[in-house]
């Protein structure tokens, strides 16, 4: 819907209202910033951003919001993947950021209560000095917050041994679509009645917005040991992956990094990753001290075994580091080699890998494009990083052509279109690829279920005709802090 | 009955898979008996059974192996009892992927016993595994002891196929072991009791073999001390894949003359030793008496050790509570039973804050009453500290004056919109699960 100028300026006036000055933007120039998320391909304006610090003043802007019939969108540190917190009808962008505490420690149970703006890793450094830690590690998790992970059940490296964000979350105070705030499950392990806290995990911001939340954190282990293999083939590596699942071992995390993401990588970094080796496998494994070299003996035997040329293990923390930081940082050292990139979230059976890089390869050779591969091979969850040149006529459509037959192929064999970063805008016309009218009809009660109205967050998830507006990839243009020179586009 | 109905249901399964009359006595739950026990064999003779229950408006309860078919309110007074037990093929193990998918009626002893022929298992020991199905224990969200460090149901279920009350066949999640396309429906599902559709398959992630495990039995004099010894495991670097801790009459029946710690370990063996040495010397400083190693025949005993305690049983609760309460929930919830001449035993799953007591019963039956009285007081116990209790078996006499399910609060209007949204009709286990759904 389209508010004129006089209801804006009222509308602004109540939002002050609520939630006292400097917390609410509606001028054009101050909303381009809230206008794309990681994945800059989609962008959309909202009529305002607002930053409450209450679930208070959360309830009341959605009860606003519902009263104008204005749709609204809850927001983190905007580096979602997916379009997910874009406002694609407009309304209003409710930033979360200012809600950043963390409100309670329980050491003796094992769990934090944080508010959703809390970005990730802050939480453990909170907890680090007591020997704890939160385990799900995106890998922007020095920027990306609790909430956002909440809304796309985030992953990381070591979700391969401890799982994803909703198996560390026991309970959420969510404000609902109609600005009820609920408590959904609680501090204990057991769902009282259906386990909504599990269904809300994930959900993408489309089921309400949650304002605190309690999280398990985990006794850092004792010891950890971190290889990398270096292979001269990108199929021995891809059977490295199933030798070492194969062998009985569930290493806390098993990335993999192929030639050019290590020639990004080193030319940014210099992290000492073989810049000659077709693919790398960075091994972790963590627990106990006792029987920790035992375990990657047969790590160690097993990538040998599928033919790594070289196995170097980190002697020291800050070797472990710079490993990692090579793995971590690789999305923004493709600014190095490629004006701009698009990553995909591909989702296999383990089993599949060797022959669905090679098809990845081919589709992006077809398009004439360029691709980078770094992913947690461990868990089959791919991220190809198409990269190219959006300022060459024809580059983008190419890019979303090919990321399309990429998720074909995921699909195909048995696998699913995202592992991690969601379905948002982007992914919402691949959902047939996996699911059934009838699977998605059952979701889409379920949605109603928690948000009848659909104000809350539309537009995402389900296929649909992309709505009006500037939804939807659309032709590069500098953003106006680029043109300034302040800020380059990874 | 109408007869159109039952010849409808004998034409779509086989009249050998339509069971009536005095066959059904199986299935008579609280003196209630179904008007029919239908057993399709293949996922569409369940939607189309289900599309006819629904035409027919005739309640399904969804019945696996049975073994917790008391728990909950108990069902309508006419319908059907849906059978899942011939659907108990393994689709699917791929050792390299880690997953399995499985029609919903297999054993959950028939699935460990394939994938252990090839070095896997999957991370779910709940009693009564031999008759226990697959998806009834998704469906109940039936855990054991090693639910410590491996989680229960909703952290193993990766894909699931329902059949739902309009008999339409839906999936959701998938068959890769990290998904985030579309809403997370497997935990929906998960401890849902057959109210929001009938599981058919599932697919769930495995584990590799342990290349040993042991489980070590700790005597305390008191309670409290073993309590202090929970804490202190659990603030140490050991990794236990289970922590219970049983009062003196669950002891019993486990072969120690008192409170006890049971403590499980798996990995390599010298992982195993050094854990078990280490764990001896942490319980020994907290008042316990040296460590004995309990023959593996114990894992499957420890789920139900409160209710072993007495030979015939008035009530069971459970309970979900912070961990850091579980020894004074113990300790009081007995005292309070003693108080009003009642016997009771009490386990507990003690890192994760799940616990279990029974009350026991004599010859002379007791008041429904008192034992009304006695549940009162023990779930007030666990809502004080933020967590609540279930009455998982109680006669109906019981259970008229205990509500079986605790109050979720405010969600509970959420819970009735999602019933109301997928199940309008209401004929999915109506009457069974939380506030009357």
């Amino acid at each position: 819907m389209t508010l004129t100028a006089s209801g804006k300026r009222d509308l602004r006036q109540e939002l002050e209202a609520i939630l006292g000055p400097g917390a609410v933007l509606s001028d054009p120039d101050e909303l381009l910033v809230y206008e794309s998320d990681g994945l800059t391909l989609f962008r959309a304006l909202a009529d305002f951003v607002v930053f409450p610090t209450s679930a208070e003043h959360v309830s009341a802007i959605v009860k606003l919001a519902n009263r104008e019939k204005l749709p609204f969108v809850a927001r983190g540190a905007g580096t979602g993947l997916s379009g997910g917190c874009l406002p694609t009808e407009g309304g209003i962008v409710i930033s979360l950021m200012r809600m950043n505490r963390v409100l309670e420690v329980d050491y003796d149970n094992q769990i934090a209560v944080v508010e959703p703006g809390l970005v990730n890793l802050h939480l453990s450094w909170k907890v680090g000095p007591r020997g704890y830690y939160y385990a799900p590690d995106p890998s922007s998790q020095q920027a990306c917050t609790i909430g956002g992970n909440i809304a796309n059940n985030s992953g990381g490296p070591h979700t391969l041994k401890y799982g994803v964000t909703t198996n560390h979350v026991l309970g959420l105070e969510v404000v609902m679509p109609d600005g009820e705030v609920v408590w959904l499950g609680g501090k204990t392990r057991d769902a009282c009645g259906y386990d909504l806290a599990g269904v809300f995990v994930g959900s993408e911001g489309t089921f309400g917005i949650a304002t605190k939340i309690v999280v398990r954190i985990l006794k850092k282990p004792q010891a950890v040991k971190t290889v990398l293999a270096v292979f001269d083939e990108i199929d021995r590596a891809s059977e490295a992956v199933s030798a070492v699942i194969g062998r009985g071992l569930v290493p806390a995390a098993m990335e993999m990094i192929d030639h050019l993401t290590i020639q990004a990588v080193e030319d940014a970094f210099g992290c000492g990753y073989p810049r000659d080796a077709a693919a790398a496998l960075l091994i972790e494994l963590d627990g106990l001290a006792v029987g920790m070299e035992a375990q990657a003996e047969r790590i160690v035997a097993a990538c040998r075994e599928t033919g790594a040329r070289e196995i170097r293990t980190a002697r020291t923390e800050s070797e472990r580091l710079l490993l990692w930081k090579g793995r971590k940082s690789a999305f923004g050292a493709y600014g190095r080699i490629s004006p701009a990139y698009m990553v995909m979230d591909g989702v296999i059976p383990r089993t599949k890998l060797p022959y669905v890089l090679h098809r990845v390869n081919e589709i992006v050779a077809a398009a004439g494009l360029r691709v980078g591969n770094v992913f947690h091979a461990g868990d089959g969850n791919l991220h190809p990083n198409l990269l190219y040149d959006p300022r060459k006529p024809g580059d983008e459509a190419r890019v979303v052509a090919a990321g399309a037959e990429i998720m074909k192929v995921c699909a195909e064999v048995g696998g699913s279109i995202s592992g991690e970063h969601g379905i948002g805008l982007e992914k919402s016309d691949f959902m047939p690829f996996i699911f059934s009218a009838a699977d998605l009809a059952f979701m889409h009660r379920l949605k109603s279920a928690f948000n009848p109205t659909g104000l809350c967050n539309p537009g995402k998830i389900f296929p649909t005709k992309k709505s009006c507006g500037e939804v939807g990839p659309v032709a590069y243009r500098p953003h106006p802090i680029e043109e300034k020179g302040l800020a380059q586009r990874f | 009955m109408p007869d159109a109905l039952l010849d409808k249901l004998r034409a779509t399964v086989g009249t050998q898979n339509v069971l009536t009359g005095v066959e059904l006595s199986p299935y008579v739950i609280e003196g209630r008996t179904p008007e029919a026990a239908v057993f399709p064999g293949s996922v569409d003779e369940v939607a189309a059974v289900i599309g006819l229950a629904a035409d027919a408006a005739r309640p399904v309860t969804p019945w696996g192996g049975g073994t917790a078919a008391s728990v909950g309110m108990p069902a309508a007074p006419a319908g059907l009892v849906l059978g899942l037990r011939r659907l108990s093929r393994l689709l699917e193990h791929e050792p390299g992927d880690l997953t399995a998918s499985v029609e919903a009626g297999m054993t959950v002893e028939a699935f460990q016993t394939a994938l252990r022929g090839r070095g896997q298992w999957v991370s779910l020991d709940p009693a009564d595994a031999r008759l226990a199905t697959l998806g009834g224990v998704l469906a109940t969200n039936a855990s054991g002891p090693r639910r410590h460090l491996y989680g229960t149901a909703r952290d193993l279920l990766i894909g699931v196929t329902v059949v739902t009350a309009d008999g339409t066949v839906v999936r959701g999640g998938g068959k890769v072991v990290k998904n985030v396309a579309g809403y997370d429906l497997p935990k929906l599902f998960v401890g849902s009791y057959g109210t929001l559709g009938v599981i058919v398959e599932a697919t769930v992630k495995l584990r590799p073999l342990p290349d040993h495990e042991r489980l070590v039995c700790i005597p305390f004099e008191r309670l409290k001390d073993a309590g202090a010894a929970v804490r202190a495991l659990l603030a140490s670097d050991l990794i236990p894949n289970a922590i219970e801790l049983l009062d003196a009459p669950a002891g019993a029946a486990l072969g120690a003359e008192s409170p006890a710690l049971v403590v499980g370990f798996d990995g390599l063996r010298e992982q195993v030793d050094w854990q078990c040495a280490e764990l001896n010397r942490l319980a020994v400083a907290c008042g316990g008496q040296e460590g004995r190693p309990l023959p593996d025949g114990t894992w499957p005993r420890l789920e139900t050790a409160a209710r072993a305690a007495f030979p015939v049983v008035a009530a069971v609760m459970s309970f979900s509570v912070l961990p850091s309460q579980v020894a004074d929930l113990m300790e009081q919830g007995a005292g309070g039973a003693r108080a009003r001449g009642l016997a009771s035993a009490w386990a507990a799953h003690a890192g994760v804050g799940v616990v279990r007591a029974a009350v026991g019963s004599d010859v002379r039956p007791k008041e429904p009453s008192a034992i009304a009285a006695v549940l009162r007081e023990w779930r007030e116990l666990a809502r004080a500290g933020g967590g609540h209790g279930t009455l998982e078996w109680a006669p109906l006499a019981v259970k008229s004056q205990v509500p079986v399910w605790d109050d979720p609060g405010a969600a509970v209007r959420i819970m009735e919109r999602i019933k109301a949204q997928l199940d309008p009709r209401n004929i999915l286990n109506p009457g069974r699960f939380v506030a009357g759904i």
